[in-house]
């Protein structure tokens, strides 16, 4: 009985790894195609953008909150940096300042947040929709393009023969791992998420972290707002959209409780992989981009379903 | 002997392959109290769930009004008028009392609406009729914690209980809201309502039970011996081995030095407290809730604002303290509410123990969390206290709740405290852990020099473990006393004239 229970617990959050793989031998029977080189480049290639959303994403939800905003920071922030850039700013300066009004809004929500007490669902959604706002404004609609190469070799460069895009969605990914499993504050996140009542009484300054882990949303998010902008060389009207839901698909398939306060780092890179394969699959078998739709609401499905038997599993 | 209502027959239950209930019988008559008794994870939910229907047993039956249930699913058996009060009322605290009372029996009008006069008019008889006098209007929020109980109980008898099983209903309450809610159970039980009653509390059990049955390791036994039941005989039960009550080891020659001193001190509550806290002292803590012992406790480390006045520590005097400061100044406390404020139940016991030392001990260097020292620091606490689990690696909402109970003392011993406060520390959990709990906190008073507030509501334990006694009423603190040889009535009777002073004085001051 209680092996049965550990199995069975050890199995459910694994799961995404063995989604994985049934995936990619289903899509390469279907297709042998997919198995090529090219394809499996291109498959980490396009996992990075909505990897480092979904770590993004991850921060969030690990303290029990859904952040609605990130689509918003992550093209309003990539359009501030190119704004600069069009008017004659270096690259080196322009992209630091990407990343700093990212973690700038992200802080900001922290702050509505766990100062105000406002309810992070409603929060970043009203944040999400003034941003969006405001970047169609200061954009008119127009899409951003004539990148310089020094800013497009981010997303499209390569470091000998390996692409640029898996190199720093590795990186990202270590130094994710190390805050939530080497740090104070990322095991302060784990014991804020599961009860902030109890995390206060053990002398965690539940506000601060909180704000923190707001910071590090926002951060990410302006990281893969630059990365994006840089894969494909321009900033249009529906930047970013393609990722808008599928980052908490990707961290709640991967084990990042709805909840709050349970989840792993490798979790949610499998969620990541999981999607993206069956993204790549999906165009590779030719399916038609309406279905698409509906596949990725499926997957959502999917991944809120399995929270819910985890959740459960834990408790029977 | 009044006609039997309910019958436990050689009931087995096997969970895989533990057996957690061997061939239990007991039976339960009309208009009794029948208590279960057993230490945590003993099998006394199992029991409960059986007759409730949660749980399917593997063999034996479950006769109710002589007819076998075993077949009848919980709705069915609901029907049939056997309720459960859970452990933390089972209220809607926004809504009404009425409103909660008629819960999914809502009485509709002619269109199929909800009749909400009718609904209001009945709620005030039910209430009128069970004797509990709050208005039917009032949402069940404003209400105390045990009228809340109450309506509970109300609600179970408006469905047609005639079996009623309430689970730790006294946990949360002070002695006095518990005669109140006995007085209120006999009244039903003298209607014709059956109880089963659980609790850890021997006292009362004694008190208020027609038969008792413990379950220990799966096997129930019949708590009545040759003259009645007794406290000792049933503790034997519970334990199958004598339990040593745990006795403070006073000891005169250790030398004390002053650790707190606090002056003046205004806060939520609390008015002009002013008291000295000595090293190697258990200074036990007495009062109604919100009377400001518990306030002490809590504005202490942090977590109520000081509004004038000051605490010194360390010699150092301070007009405000937060919960790091304390912690920072060697403070550590334990809270009342386990759920709420004590344990973390998605992380293991390890993680657990390891919060309130984040960043503190568990800080290398580099900044980074200490993951050895942590598994270290909990694995000689698992020790020490003597968890039951398979390892320090075990998640919370596994554990019983008093091997909970213990991780959340874990941890607050675990920083090493020079004051350690332990607000309500056996609340809920059976009574080895308790005395397991007592004779840690009298181990590291005398060895460490720990300077030590105890707050209960249980006076039998309070005198055994505290060198003096603070009594509170009104948010003052109005006696400071020696406990030399001190009894459980001295203990009720000090803090009844407490509070009628308290009560003189304010009328004086209104003339």
């Amino acid at each position: 009985m209680e092996k049965n229970k550990a199995l069975k617990t050890r199995l459910l959050n694994n799961i995404v790894w063995i989604l994985l793989v049934l995936t990619i031998i289903i899509i390469g029977m279907m297709d042998s195609r997919f198995f090529s080189p090219v394809i499996l480049g291109n498959i980490v290639t396009q996992a990075t953008v909505l990897g480092i959303l979904s770590f993004a994403q991850a921060f969030a939800i690990m303290l029990g909150a859904i952040d609605l905003s990130l689509l918003g920071v992550m093209s309003f922030s990539a359009t501030s940096g190119l704004i600069l850039v069009r008017n004659g700013c270096p690259v080196p300066i322009a992209i630091p300042v990407i990343f700093f009004v990212g973690m700038a809004i992200g802080l900001l929500n922290g702050v509505l947040i766990a100062k105000l007490k406002a309810v992070p669902l409603i929060e970043t959604l009203a944040v999400k929709l003034t941003l969006l706002g405001a970047f169609l404004a200061i954009t008119s609609g127009r899409a951003i393009t004539n990148l310089p190469p020094s800013y497009k070799w981010f997303g499209q460069g390569n470091i000998g023969r390996i692409p640029v895009l898996p190199l720093i969605l590795a990186l990202v990914f270590v130094i994710v791992y190390i805050i939530w499993n080497w740090t104070p504050f990322g095991r302060s996140l784990y014991a804020v998420g599961g009860n902030p009542e109890a995390a206060r009484v053990s002398g965690i300054k539940v506000d601060r972290i909180t704000i923190m882990a707001f910071g590090f949303s926002g951060l990410l998010a302006g990281i893969a707002g630059f990365l994006l902008s840089a894969y494909t060389g321009a900033v249009t009207s529906t930047f970013g959209t393609s990722y808008d839901m599928n980052n908490i698909a990707a961290a709640v398939i991967g084990g990042v409780a709805c909840s709050g306060g349970q989840g792993t780092v490798q979790g949610v890179l499998g969620g990541v992989l999981l999607l993206t394969v069956i993204q790549v699959g999906l165009q590779i078998l030719g399916v038609s981009s309406y279905y698409v739709q509906m596949i990725n609401g499926l997957i959502i499905f999917v991944a809120v379903l399995l929270d819910a038997i985890r959740l459960k599993a834990q408790q029977s | 002997m009044n006609e039997i209502l309910l019958q436990v027959e050689n009931v087995s239950k096997n969970f895989g392959s533990t057996k957690a209930l061997k061939d239990v019988s007991f039976s339960i008559a009309k208009g009794t109290i029948h208590s279960l008794l057993g230490r945590n994870g003993a099998g006394k939910s199992t029991v409960v769930n059986i007759i409730a229907g949660i749980y399917k047993q593997n063999s034996g039956n479950i006769l109710f009004e002589n007819e076998d249930i075993t077949k009848f699913s919980v709705y069915e058996r609901q029907e049939m008028g056997i309720k459960i009060v859970p452990q933390h009322a089972s209220v809607v605290p926004h809504l009404t009392v009425a409103e909660n009372i008629f819960m999914g029996i809502w009485p509709r009008n002619g269109a199929g609406f909800i009749d909400w006069q009718k609904l209001r008019r009945e709620a005030a008889l039910e209430l009128d009729r069970y004797g509990l006098h709050v208005d039917a209007k009032a949402t069940v929020k404003s209400l105390n914690g045990v009228d809340q109980r109450k309506v509970n109980i109300i609600r179970a008898m408006h469905g047609g209980a005639k079996l009623i099983i309430l689970d730790e209903p006294t946990t949360a309450l002070s002695s006095d809201e518990r005669q109140e809610l006995f007085v209120f159970v006999n009244e039903l039980k003298a209607k014709g309502t059956a109880f089963i009653f659980i609790s850890h509390y021997l006292q009362e059990v004694v008190e208020l039970s027609d038969d008792v049955t413990v379950i220990r390791d799966g096997m129930a036994f019949s708590g009545r011996g040759k003259d009645g039941f007794s406290e000792k005989n049933l503790a034997h039960l519970i334990t199958g081995e004598e339990v040593k009550l745990s006795q403070r080891t006073l000891r005169k020659d250790i030398e004390k030095s002053i650790v707190m001193e606090c002056k003046k001190l205004n806060g939520h509550i609390l008015k002009d407290v002013s008291l000295k806290l000595y090293s190697a002292e258990i200074t036990g803590l007495v009062g109604f809730p919100s009377s400001g012992a518990r306030e002490l406790c809590r504005t202490i480390f942090g977590l109520e604002n000081i509004y004038s006045g000051s605490v010194t520590i360390n010699g150092k005097e301070r007009f405000h303290v937060s919960v790091p400061d304390a912690m920072s100044n060697g403070i550590a406390y334990l809270s009342y509410d386990r759920h709420r404020e004590g344990i973390i139940k998605l992380l293991s016991i390890a993680d657990n123990i390891s919060i309130p030392l984040l960043n503190a001990e568990l800080k290398t260097s580099f900044g980074l969390f200490n993951k050895k020292k942590a598994l270290d620091i909990a694995k000689h606490y698992f020790d020490l206290l003597n968890i039951k689990a398979n390892s320090i690696l075990d998640k919370l909402l596994n554990l019983s709740g008093g091997n909970q109970q213990k991780v959340v003392v874990a941890k607050t011993l675990a920083s090493n405290p020079n004051i350690l406060i332990l607000d309500e520390p056996t609340i809920g959990i059976d009574i080895k852990s308790r005395e397991e709990i007592i004779e840690n906190t009298d181990r590291i008073s005398t060895e460490k020099k720990t300077s030590v507030l105890y707050l209960t509501n249980d006076f039998d334990e309070l005198i055994r473990i505290v060198d003096r006694i603070l009594f509170f009423q009104d948010g003052k603190l109005m006696r400071d006393i020696r406990n030399d040889g001190l009894t459980h009535e001295d203990i009720v009777r000090i803090r009844d004239e407490v509070k009628r002073a308290s009560m003189q004085k304010t009328t004086s001051y209104i003339v």
